[in-house]
C-alpha cells in the first residue's frame, strides 16, 4: 500500500511538472509560437503519462 | 518461437514481470539516446528539438502498433513474424533482414559509443587521439559479448531492472536540475530562430533522430516471456514509450536552452552555447549525455563521476541485445523457412544457438572495419572525403542504424494494416485509436488511420536517410538486395514459393500461441469468433 502511494506522489510529479512546463510555454508564446510547439508537446506528453500511471494504480487498488 | 515451429521444441519460461518488461524495453530503447542526441545537435542545430519532435511523433505511433501486435501475437519473431503473416513470405523476410542489419548495427555502434562515454574518465580511449587503441577496445567488447553469448551468459532481467531504474532516476535528477536551474525559454526561442538549419541539414538531422526511438522489438521479445502479454504489454509498453519521447523531447529542449554551468569557450576564447560543441566532433558527438549532465549547474559535479559509467553500461546492455536479438530473430526466421535451418542449430554443450550468434557477431566486426577505417587509416579516409561527403565512424553506423530501422518499421505498419483486414477474428485487448469500420471479403473490419499516419512518417525518414546520408544509401540498399537474392537461391533450393508464401493453418497456431501464452479467456474468444465467422458463411453458402 505504501509502495502504491509513492508511486501515486511520482505519478502527480510528473502531471505538476509538465503543467509547469506548459505555463513556461504559453508564457514565451508571443516570442516564439512555432518554436515552443516540442515543449508543449513535452508538457502534454509528462502530463499524459502521470494521468497513465494513476489510472494503473487505481486499477490495482480496485483489485485489492 | 513461432507457433508453427515443432511443438517437441523447449519453451521459453513465462516468467517476466511488468517491471521487468518495462526495464527490458527500457534497457534497449532508453541508451538510444546516449547515442542520438549528440549526432542530431550537430546536425539539425537550432532545430533540434522540431527533429526529436517529427521522430517522436512517428515513434508514437510505431510503438503503439508494436503494443497492439505483440499484445495480439506474442512471439518473439517480432517485426518479422508480424509482416509475414500479415503481407506474406517475401515481405516478412524483407522486414527481419533489416530487423537483423538494425541488430549487428546494434552491437558495433553501442560498444562504440560505450568506449566514448568510458573515454570522459579514461582520456586515452578518446577515438580522434588514440584510433587504434579505440578500435581495439571496441573490438574487444564485441568479440567479448559474442563469447558470453555463446556459452549463454546473459545480463539477467533483475540486472537490466536495476541499471534502468538507476537511468531513469539518474535522467530525471539531470533534467530536473537542468530545467530548474539552468534553462532559459528566451534563449531556446533565439537558438531557434538564429540557429536555423537549412532543409538539408534538417532531413538530415530528423533521420538521425529516429536513431533515439529504436529497440522496439524488445516489446514482442518481452511478450514472449511475459504471463498473461495481452494485459501486461499494453501497460508497461504505453508507459516506455512516453517515458522515452519525455526524454528526448527534455533532453533537446534542455540542450537548446540551456545556459552551461562552467563557461564553454573555441580555441580563440569566443563563448559558445552548448549545442555548439557537437558540429564537427565525433569525438564529442558520442557522449553527449555526460557532457550535458556535467554542465548542469550543483547536480553536475557529481553527475560527471557517474553518467559516464552508466551510461558505458547501459549502452553495453544494448549491445548486448543486439547479438542476442539477432541470433534470436535468426532463430525465428529459420523456423519459418525464410533462413537456411543452419541458423536454428544449438551447441550441443551451450545450448546456445552458436552459428547465429558467430555468423551476426562477424557481420557486426566487419561493420566496425568500414566504421574505423577512416580514423585507422588515412588514405581511407580521404576516399571518403572524396566519395561520402566526410562521412565518420560513428555517421556510417547511424546511417545503417536508421535505414534498417526505417525499413523495417515501414513494413510493420503495412503488416498491421494488412493483419486488421486479413485476420479480424484475433481477439485484440489494445488497439491502436482512430479506427474506421469497414467490410472486408465479408467481415467486418477495422481500418487503423495511425498506422497511416505512421507509415507516411516512417517512410518520409526512409526518404530523407536515402537521400541525406551517402554511406546509408549505398551499403543499405546494398544489404537488401544481397540478402533478398540469398533469399531466392535458398527458396529455389528448397523448392519453395518464391515470391509467394508456405501454406500455413493460421488459425490453428493463433490458438496455440494464446494456449501458451495463458490467454485462455481470448483463446476461448478467438475459438468462438472462428465458428461464428464459419457458421455465418456456411448460412450464406446455403
Amino acid at each position: 500500500m505504501a509502495w502504491l502511494f509513492v508511486r501515486g506522489l511520482l505519478a502527480v510529479a510528473i502531471i505538476v511538472c509538465g503543467l509547469v512546463i506548459l505555463v513556461r510555454m504559453a508564457e514565451a508564446l508571443p516570442q516564439g509560437r512555432f518554436a515552443v510547439l516540442p515543449g508543449i508537446v513535452l508538457g502534454g506528453a509528462m502530463i499524459a503519462l502521470g494521468v497513465h500511471r494513476l489510472s494503473l494504480i487505481a486499477r490495482v487498488r480496485g483489485m485489492m | 518461437m513461432p507457433a508453427d515451429s515443432k511443438s517437441s521444441q523447449p519453451e521459453l519460461r513465462r516468467s517476466v514481470t511488468p517491471w521487468g518488461s518495462f526495464s527490458w524495453g527500457y534497457s534497449d530503447v532508453g541508451a538510444d539516446i546516449f547515442v542520438g542526441l549528440g549526432l542530431v545537435l550537430a546536425w539539425a542545430a537550432g532545430a533540434s528539438n522540431v527533429a526529436f519532435l517529427f521522430a517522436g511523433v512517428v515513434y508514437v505511433c510505431i510503438g503503439l502498433a508494436y503494443t497492439e501486435l505483440a499484445a495480439t501475437y506474442p512471439v518473439a519473431g517480432g517485426g518479422q513474424y508480424f509482416v509475414m503473416r500479415g503481407l506474406g513470405d517475401i515481405f516478412g523476410f524483407i522486414a527481419g533482414w533489416a530487423v537483423l542489419l538494425d541488430f549487428t548495427i546494434d552491437v558495433t555502434l553501442f560498444a562504440w559509443t560505450s568506449v566514448d562515454y568510458s573515454s570522459q574518465l579514461l582520456p586515452a580511449l578518446v577515438n580522434s587521439v588514440h584510433p587504434w587503441l579505440h578500435f581495439g577496445v571496441v573490438l574487444g567488447l564485441v568479440i567479448g559479448l559474442c563469447l558470453l553469448n555463446v556459452i549463454g551468459v546473459r545480463e539477467s532481467t533483475t540486472f537490466n531492472g536495476v541499471v534502468s531504474a538507476l537511468d531513469v532516476i539518474s535522467e530525471t535528477c539531470i533534467l530536473c536540475f537542468g530545467f530548474l536551474f539552468a534553462f532559459r525559454p528566451q534563449l531556446l526561442i533565439h537558438t531557434m530562430q538564429t540557429h536555423w538549419p537549412s532543409p538539408y541539414e534538417l532531413m538530415l538531422g530528423t533521420s538521425l533522430a529516429i536513431i533515439s526511438f529504436v529497440g522496439l522489438e524488445s516489446i514482442s521479445q518481452a511478450a514472449q516471456e511475459t504471463q498473461r502479454p495481452a494485459s501486461i504489454i499494453p501497460r508497461t509498453s504505453v508507459s516506455l514509450i512516453l517515458t522515452i519521447l519525455i526524454f528526448a523531447l527534455a533532453y533537446s529542449n534542455l540542450a537548446l536552452g540551456f545556459q552551461p554551468w562552467h563557461p564553454i569557450t573555441d580555441a580563440a576564447g569566443h563563448h559558445l552555447q552548448f549545442w555548439q560543441i557537437f558540429p564537427n566532433n565525433p569525438d564529442n558527438q558520442g557522449k553527449a549525455v555526460a557532457l550535458l549532465a556535467a554542465q548542469v549547474p550543483y547536480y553536475g559535479a557529481f553527475a560527471a563521476l557517474y553518467v559516464p559509467v552508466l551510461g558505458a553500461i547501459l549502452l553495453l546492455i544494448s549491445s548486448n541485445s543486439g547479438v542476442f536479438g539477432s541470433s534470436r530473430i535468426a532463430y525465428a526466421m529459420s523456423t519459418s523457412n525464410l533462413l537456411p535451418s543452419i541458423f536454428q542449430r544449438v551447441h550441443r554443450k551451450f545450448r546456445t544457438p552458436m552459428i547465429s550468434i558467430v555468423f551476426f557477431s562477424i557481420i557486426a566486426v566487419i561493420e566496425l572495419l568500414f566504421a574505423a577505417a577512416p580514423a585507422l587509416f588515412p588514405a581511407v579516409s580521404s576516399l571518403y572525403t572524396r566519395f561520402f561527403h566526410g562521412e565518420n565512424g560513428l555517421d556510417f553506423l547511424a546511417d545503417l542504424y536508421a535505414f534498417g530501422a526505417a525499413t523495417s518499421y515501414s513494413f510493420v505498419f503495412l503488416g498491421l494494416i494488412g493483419l486488421r483486414l486479413t485476420d479480424p477474428l484475433s481477439p485484440r485487448k489494445f488497439k491502436i485509436p482512430l479506427n474506421v469500420p469497414m467490410r472486408f471479403r465479408g467481415e467486418r473490419v477495422e481500418f487503423p488511420i495511425v498506422a497511416v499516419i505512421g507509415f507516411i512518417g516512417i517512410f518520409s525518414i526512409l526518404m530523407f536517410t536515402l537521400f541525406t546520408h551517402p554511406l546509408g544509401r549505398i551499403f543499405g540498399p546494398s544489404w537488401l538486395l544481397l540478402g533478398l537474392l540469398f533469399y531466392l537461391v535458398y527458396r529455389r533450393y528448397r523448392r519453395l514459393p518464391i515470391l509467394g508464401s508456405q501454406p500455413r493453418n493460421w488459425r490453428t497456431a493463433q490458438t496455440e500461441i494464446l494456449r501458451r501464452a495463458g490467454e485462455l479467456e481470448l483463446m476461448d474468444e478467438y475459438v468462438a469468433n472462428v465458428k461464428a465467422s464459419d457458421a455465418l458463411r456456411a448460412g450464406q453458402g446455403t
